[in-house]
């Protein structure tokens, strides 16, 4: 098992698009920076202007808390995309190459060939979330500096700088059993379909559904609370004032039990399948 | 016959306008105020409203005679735009008549209350209604109507009977309307717009704490 994961990261590691995906986040992350250079200080004026009426401003709300903040808003759509394309193609790339048949010629295990398959996903993803983590906090605090974080959520809420970080810092980690559910999604699709460009396009179309989902108002009901989209928001929960956090971690623990199924599902699809 | 009786009500009211005086106690609290020539002061801020959460700020204040108040902080701090004038030089700075509306009481202790009316149409406010602790000269509560700016009510407490500035002030404000753009900032999908209509012209109470102060005046100490 441990020589096939060794095996599996080698692979990424030698494949130019995991460079390519981390060089789009990066290149992500720099135009949403260039934008809220010249646009950010217009939109929080807009947002402040209710407390202009009876409050004058002391400090900078334009700093590079906020910034990571509207990464991490701005790039959940397009960071699960990307995972998606790359970790299916962990698998499809074996189809198309031809590759699973001389692995199957040795005695090697379908189901922990194909476990340490997920098992690379997941460590990439984390990977991923990590090098992402690392550039926005890194690039917004070097050009925009430290201060106190603003979000609406129900209410205006600040942060200070401090507090601001941590709640960062745990919304990348929440985020991250989020964007391991995708990540385990597409290479189940992939284990499904084999082909790239199909599986490219049913990923796709998966999180397009999603993200129209979660703009569905399920209100209170049992649907709303156990749907996986709607679990996979627990990172904005971090930006209330008080963290509900036996919430958080409810939500995560589902969202990675639902993780657990969709991944022994493709693994039970591969075993019994023949590699054609 | 009705024609001599209007004119004399007419002179009498005149004569009652013409000699309306500026009341004593007031008179004796604004040259008290009046001998402040500087401040500082250390302030804690905390905002109590149901759509502002913000932790309590902390910042210096400084106040130099006939110069706006200072404010520096490490942080970023929301300063009110009213309520911060504690030597009510914005409510003396035109002539003014003062009426005299007898005594309310604010716990058992009673306080003289005065109305303020500004004789210059340059004064900022339009009426003043103020209560006085006239034992120990000062001002304990005041609700200031704006030209431009609405109505804003103070209370100012104080830690010793000495005391000529406040240790403590509420501010009790009104925001007309919260316009937020929801794609940037925040949540954009979950934004329950019936309760943000909910919002509008909502009130919240400011709540200042003034400690370390250090009082430059001409004439009695704090």
């Amino acid at each position: 098992m441990r020589a096939l994961i060794w095996a599996e990261l080698y692979k990424l590691y030698r494949q130019p698009r995991t460079y390519y995906a981390l060089g789009a986040i990066v290149l992500m992350e720099v135009v949403i920076l260039f934008s809220a250079y010249y646009q950010g200080s217009a939109l929080i004026d807009v947002l402040m202007s209710t407390l202009k009426q009876s409050f004058y401003f002391k400090g900078d709300l334009l700093n590079g808390n906020l910034l990571v903040y509207v990464i991490l808003n701005t790039i959940w759509f397009h960071l699960p995309l990307l995972l998606m394309i790359i970790v299916s193609g962990l698998l499809t790339s074996e189809y198309k190459d031809g590759t699973l048949r001389s692995i199957f010629v040795q005695p090697v295990s379908k189901s922990k060939f194909v476990l340490s398959k997920y098992f690379v996903a997941m460590l990439f993803t984390m990977v991923a979330i990590f090098f992402l983590m690392l550039t926005a906090f890194g690039l917004s605090y070097t050009i925009f500096g430290r201060g106190d974080l603003i979000v609406y959520l129900d209410t205006l809420n600040f942060f200070e700088n401090n507090d601001a970080m941590w709640r960062l810092f745990w919304a990348y980690l929440s985020g991250t059993v989020t964007m391991m559910f995708y990540s385990v999604m597409s290479l189940t699709i992939a284990i499904f379909f084999r082909d790239t460009t199909i599986t490219w396009i049913l990923a796709t179309f998966f999180l397009i559904l999603s993200n129209l989902m979660l703009r569905v108002d399920f209100g209170t009901s049992l649907w709303g609370k156990l749907l996986y989209v709607k679990l996979g928001e627990s990172w904005q929960h971090f930006f209330y004032y008080d963290i509900n956090w036996q919430e958080i971690v409810l939500n995560n623990t589902i969202l990675l039990g639902y993780t657990a199924i969709v991944m022994g599902f493709g693994i039970l699809v591969f075993k019994h399948r023949d590699i054609a | 016959m009705i024609r001599h009786l209007t004119y004399l009500t007419y002179f009498f009211f005149c004569f009652v306008l013409q000699a309306q005086e500026t009341d004593r106690d007031l008179l004796a609290i604004k040259s008290r105020l009046d001998s402040i020539d500087h401040y500082e002061a250390s302030i804690s801020l905390d905002i109590l409203a149901s759509f502002i959460k913000m932790p309590t700020k902390y910042a210096s204040m400084t106040y130099e005679k006939d110069q706006p108040v200072s404010f520096t902080s490490d942080n970023f701090i929301l300063i009110p735009k009213r309520g911060l004038d504690f030597t009510l030089t914005q409510l003396f700075q035109y002539p003014f008549i003062t009426l005299d509306r007898g005594i309310e009481k604010r716990g058992d202790k009673p306080l003289k209350v005065l109305n303020i009316i500004p004789e210059d149409d340059q004064a900022e406010y339009t009426i003043a209604k103020i209560l006085l602790d006239t034992t120990n000269r000062r001002i304990v509560e005041s609700e200031i109507n704006t030209r431009n700016e609405g109505s804003f009510k103070l209370q100012l407490y104080y830690n010793t009977r000495q005391s000529a500035l406040p240790d403590r002030v509420e501010i009790t404000f009104e925001l007309q309307k919260l316009r937020l753009p929801f794609n940037f900032f925040g949540k954009d999908t979950q934004i329950d717009r019936q309760e943000l209509r909910s919002l509008d012209e909502k009130k919240g109470t400011i709540i200042l704490r003034l400690t370390d102060y250090i009082i430059s005046r001409t004439g009695e100490k704090r």
